[in-house]
C-alpha cells in the first residue's frame, strides 16, 4: 500500500529527526560538568521546541547546582556545603526569608564572604520563599515552576533573564567562598542561556 | 586592613587599624584583652561568643563572634560580659545565675547572660502572658550549648528574674 508506506516514510523521517535532535542536545550538555554549553551549540537542533528544552536543561546544571538548591530548600531550613547538609546552627526562614526574630540571616551572613569564619555573605542573604523551592524536584517540575508567575515572585519569563543574569544574590554562586564549589560556567553565560531559553519559547524538558 | 571604630560596654574604641581577616572574637579577646567572651566551636553552633549588638532603635539581638568579621562590626555598640555588673555590682541575672548553680565550667555564660539579657530588656518593652513565658525563655536560650548543667538552671533562673518583676514583663 503505498499510502501506508509512505506513512512509514514519514514516521522514520520524523522519529530520525526527532533522535538526531535529542543526540545533538545531548551531545551539547555533556559538557565538563562545572562548564556550560553556549545557546549557540544547541543550534543543530531543527525543532524550536526540542532547542528550547535542550537549553533549559543545560540551565538545569546550575538551578540543580548546591550553590542554588540550598538556599530554594523544600522545608523552613536552609541547606548549605556542597553536601546539602541541614544549616548548621539551626536557623529557620522567618515571616520574611530573613531569619527568625532573634536570628536573623544579616547577624552571621555580612555584607561579603568572610572566609577566615567560612560564612558567606551578600548584602541581601535570605532563602527564597517556599513556593519557590527546587530541592527535591525534577527539572521538569523546576522549569513549570519558573515560569508560573505564581511561583516566581510574579516575573515574567523575561525578567529570568535578569534575575539569574544580572542579579548579584544570585551571582554569589560563582563566587561563593572558601570550601564551595560554584555553579556551573558563569554568570554571564548562565543569563545568555535564560534569554535563549525564552527566545525559543521557553519550553521545558519532559523530566 | 580595614579601620574599626565601635562602642564597647559604653566606650568608644578606636579608630584602628584591623586585619581585614581578623574575627571579632579574636579582635576582643587579642587585642582588647577582653576574654569574658569565650571562643567555644569556631563555628557559631555553641554561641558561647555571643555579645550584644545595639541598634540604634533600642533595640538589641545576640551575635556570634568566632565568625564574624571584626571589621562588620565598624561603629555599631555592642556590651559584652564584662558589662553586666555597675559599681562592682553583679545583675539580677548574674546573681541568679549563681544562685541556680546555672553553670559550672563556665564556659557558656557569658553567652547565655548575654542572651537571657536581651530577652528581659525585649518583654520589658513587649510583655508577655504568664502562660507563655517557659516557652518564650525556652525559645530565647534555644541554640546555646551548654555541657555541664542541661539548660534548666539557666532556665529557671531566667525565669526566677522575670517572676520576681511581672509587671515589668508580664501582662
Amino acid at each position: 500500500m503505498p499510502m501506508q508506506s509512505d506513512m512509514r516514510s514519514r514516521i522514520f523521517v520524523s522519529v530520525s529527526a526527532l533522535a538526531m535532535s535529542l543526540l545533538s542536545g545531548y551531545a551539547a550538555s555533556q559538557t565538563v560538568s562545572n562548564t556550560l554549553a553556549s545557546p549557540e551549540s544547541f543550534s543543530s537542533i531543527a525543532d524550536t521546541e526540542v532547542r528550547s528544552a535542550a537549553i533549559f536543561t543545560e540551565l538545569g546544571k546550575v538551578l540543580t547546582h548546591p550553590r542554588c538548591v540550598n538556599c530554594h530548600p523544600a522545608g523552613d531550613r536552609p541547606r548549605q556545603t556542597d553536601e546539602r547538609r541541614l544549616h548548621q546552627p539551626p536557623v529557620e526562614r522567618g515571616p520574611d526569608g530573613h531569619g527568625t526574630e532573634t536570628m536573623r540571616c544579616s547577624i552571621c551572613h555580612q555584607n561579603a564572604n568572610f572566609d577566615p569564619g567560612r560564612v558567606p555573605g551578600h548584602p541581601e542573604w535570605h532563602i527564597a520563599p517556599r513556593e519557590m523551592a527546587w530541592e527535591g524536584k525534577t527539572l521538569a517540575e523546576i522549569c513549570a515552576q519558573i515560569k508560573d508567575p505564581a511561583r516566581n515572585g510574579g516575573r515574567k519569563a523575561e525578567d529570568l533573564i535578569h534575575h539569574i543574569g544580572t542579579d548579584t544574590l544570585v551571582g554569589w554562586a560563582w563566587h561563593p567562598g572558601f570550601g564551595r564549589s560554584a555553579a556551573p560556567g558563569t554568570q554571564k553565560e548562565a543569563g545568555a542561556l535564560v534569554d535563549a531559553w525564552v527566545k525559543t519559547g521557553a519550553a521545558c524538558p519532559t523530566r | 586592613m580595614t579601620t574599626l571604630a565601635l562602642t564597647i560596654n559604653g566606650r568608644a574604641h578606636g579608630p584602628r587599624e584591623v586585619r581585614d581577616d581578623l574575627t571579632m572574637n579574636d579582635f576582643l579577646r587579642e587585642y582588647l584583652g577582653m576574654t569574658g567572651t569565650k571562643f567555644g566551636c569556631g563555628a557559631a553552633q555553641c554561641l558561647s561568643c555571643a555579645v550584644i549588638v545595639d541598634n540604634p532603635d533600642g533595640t538589641s539581638y545576640t551575635s556570634p563572634t568566632c565568625i564574624v568579621s571584626a571589621a562588620s562590626f565598624d561603629g555599631k555598640a555592642i556590651r559584652t560580659v564584662e558589662g553586666h555588673a555597675k559599681n562592682g555590682e553583679l545583675s539580677a541575672l548574674q546573681k541568679a545565675f549563681i544562685d541556680h548553680f546555672a553553670f559550672q565550667c563556665g564556659y557558656c555564660t557569658a553567652g547565655f547572660l548575654n542572651e537571657a539579657q536581651v530577652l528581659l530588656e525585649r518583654l520589658a518593652k513587649k510583655q508577655v502572658a504568664r502562660a507563655e513565658l517557659e516557652k518564650t525563655i525556652a525559645e530565647a536560650l534555644d541554640g546555646h550549648l551548654c555541657r555541664c548543667t542541661g539548660y534548666i538552671k539557666y532556665h529557671e533562673a531566667v525565669r526566677d528574674v522575670i517572676l520576681a518583676d511581672p509587671k515589668r514583663y508580664l501582662v
